[in-house]
């Protein structure tokens, strides 16, 4: 049986670091029944072969402490939650941070689980003139202590035989002097900390001068209420416009992978319905939302980045002023944050929040966010709107978000001033030291990330896609009588005028698509529908895509390209999956995204909330349906009246 | 007879200023933010130094730093050691 071993340790001391590096992309995030906030579970090889369990719990400033963060590492090391108790712990410390982080392994080191002790970060450490003495340490605590610098790799193979032998042998031993009996912060624990470091610094560094440090000047601008918001403004309008010009690249290679997949497919399969399910319907609609992946991972790898510099804490401070006149706490912050990776841990990250009506108003604003799987839509539609224009559809990118933002701020300030009126908690936060990220941290985020998504496009957007180009391609409808006498002309003109005859056969084909379009299931629906989505400029075969979209937004691309794309595709052009959406037409002939229609869907697509699982989660997390139901039909609404004002201004 | 040291709230530090949080300077605030405080390392008998004074009022305590709201900030009664020029 595979052993457990349970990462613990104060927030910022790279412990998230020292997990990747030890189990890299054999990590997956897992959110146990009973618990609410996310952790990640890994494997990693151990001198003799073996492979143990890591559980990277978050991280934590005392096991006592009523937070769900604190809960839930108290309920794993107890086993309550999981497959009963970690076999053994891995206290993660920041060499930096010793006196604070001694008093917290102390904290844990008396539940008597077998414990290693990593002081991570120890290359900072020593540059700052602070000497370790590991047998010292070792010794002081009763168990296994090694330096390691996770983002490095130094120390780390120590590390592994060190957790190797903690499984294999009692390694703990009496430490030096009793460990403390009271909470991190208390006078003994500070005085025990204080000894304990006495005893394993071979070499303190000198106290630093009480002037103005360059750290400080940085804190005074990033949290500065005018140039820190001015500051963030720039940062993410820069990161977003970078997404565009450097996910270029990739996103033709994948297009072009999946172009010639298509077509190698089209050749070598005979004529018929697996032909067309796996051309059109499969790999089509697979690679209207795999195209957009480069830029999710580029998305994620910066964020990383950014997180990690140790910038985005002070951010969470400029804006703080600004949530607290929309009746947001501070605390707020992080998880509106992370909803624009994705709702769904966004609003389980509200539990953080501890007064019960900011939580709920966070919740229910925090669909507004723009998600990852807006990402597709955005650069789909921002695309069309600005073709042969990146910087101007990195802002008009950037505006979504900026819209998204305004609309949870809005909603909240409606929401704080009438059904759940209160103060609010003052915000107190960290703020983890500025840094040069690493690269390989953020690549493994980015990859993981890419990785989720790829699966969900593999599975439920790979099943919508084969059921709406069924809905699309049945039932066969007759080419009509135009067509076959555009048919006829074309094969008498082809001795005598080929390029005519050519045009003339293109002309039939696209008569033919038409009147597939419309009298399909697909089809149909659209007409039912689509005089309740007229206002906002959609015609039959957009409104299906928007139906379509209700379960998961990052369908519409597909649902598009299937309705729309799948016709140039068979003409055999060589059209890639963003130009045949583009080139793509109505049932009158006119272009399918006009700017009005783009901008209208745009807006739409911002604030509307079409996502099964957010409204699932927010029912669990409020426990009740009328929350979900209601913010889903003020969200459908919100959006369906500023998609009608976008599409009458634009018109 | 000695004087006894002033306290003044956190929050009225200059920059650059140290101070010592002494016995019950953490009195003014809830059981919560006390215990949060102390298990994030600004508990009695630590020493700060006022990072940025105002909102928010951020102060280093060892190597860390910590961001306080104003209200919090006001409500932390502290000794200052010495007196720098910002």
């Amino acid at each position: 049986m595979t052993s457990r071993i349970a990462l613990l340790g104060n927030p910022n001391t790279g412990k998230s670091t020292l997990f990747n590096r030890l189990c890299g992309l054999r990590a997956k995030t897992a959110n146990h029944p009973g618990s609410t906030v996310e952790h990640q579970v890994g494997r990693c090889a151990i001198p003799r072969g073996n492979e143990i369990e890591l559980i990277d719990l978050p991280g934590i400033y005392s096991l006592m402490l009523e937070l769900p963060e604190s809960t839930l590492c108290v309920d794993c090391l107890e086993g309550r939650i999981g497959q009963g108790r970690p076999d053994g712990l891995l206290i993660v410390v920041d060499a930096n941070n010793l006196l604070r982080n001694l008093q917290f392994a102390a904290s844990a080191l008396r539940r008597g689980i077998p414990t290693v002790v990593a002081i991570n970060m120890i290359d900072l450490a020593e540059r700052r003139g602070l000497i370790i003495d590991e047998g010292a340490a070792s010794e002081c605590l009763g168990i296994p202590v090694v330096a390691v610098s996770a983002r490095t790799g130094r120390g780390i193979d120590r590390l592994l035989v060190a957790l190797d032998g903690l499984l294999s042998t009692n390694a703990a031993s009496p430490p030096a002097r009793p460990l403390p009996h009271s909470e991190p912060g208390s006078a003994a624990s500070c005085a025990w900390a204080a000894d304990a470091f006495a005893r394993m610094a071979a070499h303190s560094p000198t106290q630093h001068d009480a002037s103005m440090t360059a750290h400080d000047r940085l804190d005074a601008a990033f949290t500065h209420p005018v140039a820190g918001i001015l500051t963030f403004a720039v940062t993410m309008s820069l990161l977003f416009a970078s997404i565009y010009w450097l996910a270029a690249f990739p996103m033709d290679a994948v297009d072009s992978i999946f172009g010639w997949v298509g077509a190698a497919l089209h050749g070598v399969l005979p004529e018929g319905i697996l032909r067309e399910l796996l051309v059109d319907g499969v790999v089509g609609g697979v690679a209207a939302t795999v195209v957009f992946v480069p830029q999710i991972v580029l998305l994620f790898f910066l964020l990383a980045l950014l997180e990690d510099s140790g910038y985005l804490a002070r951010a969470a401070f400029a804006v703080d002023g600004i949530m607290r006149r929309f009746g947001l706490p501070g605390q707020a912050f992080m998880p509106l944050l992370s909803s624009h990776a994705c709702a769904l841990p966004g609003i389980m990250a509200t539990r953080l929040i501890p007064d019960p009506r900011e939580r709920l108003t966070t919740i229910l604003v925090a669909p507004f966010m723009s998600c990852s799987a807006r990402v597709p839509v955005y650069a789909l539609l921002t695309g069309l709107l600005f073709a042969g224009r990146p910087l101007a559809a990195g802002v008009a990118f950037t505006g979504c978000y900026v819209l998204g933002g305004i609309a949870a701020l809005a909603t909240a300030a409606l929401v704080r001033r009438t059904i759940l009126r209160g103060p609010s908690a003052p915000m107190l936060l960290e703020l983890p030291p500025y840094r040069i990220p690493s690269i390989r941290g953020a690549a493994v985020v980015a990859i993981d990330r890419g990785i989720v998504f790829l699966k969900s496009a593999g599975t439920v957007i790979l099943a919508i896609a084969v059921v709406m180009w069924w809905l699309s391609a049945y039932p066969t409808i007759a080419p009509s009588p135009e067509s076959v006498d555009l048919r006829n002309r074309a094969v008498a003109l082809a001795a005598t005028d080929p390029e005519r005859s050519v045009q003339m056969s293109a002309d039939a084909q696209r008569l033919d698509d038409r009147a597939q379009q419309s009298g399909s299931f697909a089809g149909q629906l659209g007409s039912i529908c689509q005089p309740a989505f007229s206002p906002i400029g959609l015609d039959q075969q957009l409104t299906v895509a928007v139906l379509t979209s209700f379960l998961a937004r990052e369908v519409f691309t597909t649902t598009v390209f299937v309705l729309a794309g799948a016709g140039s595709e068979a003409d055999g052009d060589d059209l890639g999956t963003l130009e045949s959406v583009r080139s793509a037409t109505r049932a009158d002939g006119k272009p399918l995204f006009n700017t009005p229609t783009a901008g209208s869907l745009l807006v739409f697509f911002v604030l509307a909330m079409q996502c099964l699982p957010t409204l699932v989660v927010v029912r669990r997390e409020t426990g009740s349906w009328r929350w979900p139901i209601a913010q889903g039909a003020y969200m459908s609404c919100v959006a369906y009246l500023a998609a009608w004002i976008t599409f009458g201004v634009l018109s | 007879m000695a004087a006894s040291p002033i306290r003044i709230p956190l929050s009225q530090l200059p920059r650059g200023q140290r101070a010592s949080i002494e016995c019950s300077a953490l009195d003014a605030l809830t059981n919560e933010h006390r215990c949060l405080l102390a298990a994030m390392g600004l508990g009695e008998q630590c020493e700060v130094r006022v990072c940025r004074p105002g909102t928010p009022c951020i102060v280093q305590i060892d190597q860390t730093r910590l961001g306080l709201p104003k209200g919090i900030a006001d409500r932390i009664m502290v000794t200052p050691i010495e007196l720098t020029t910002p």
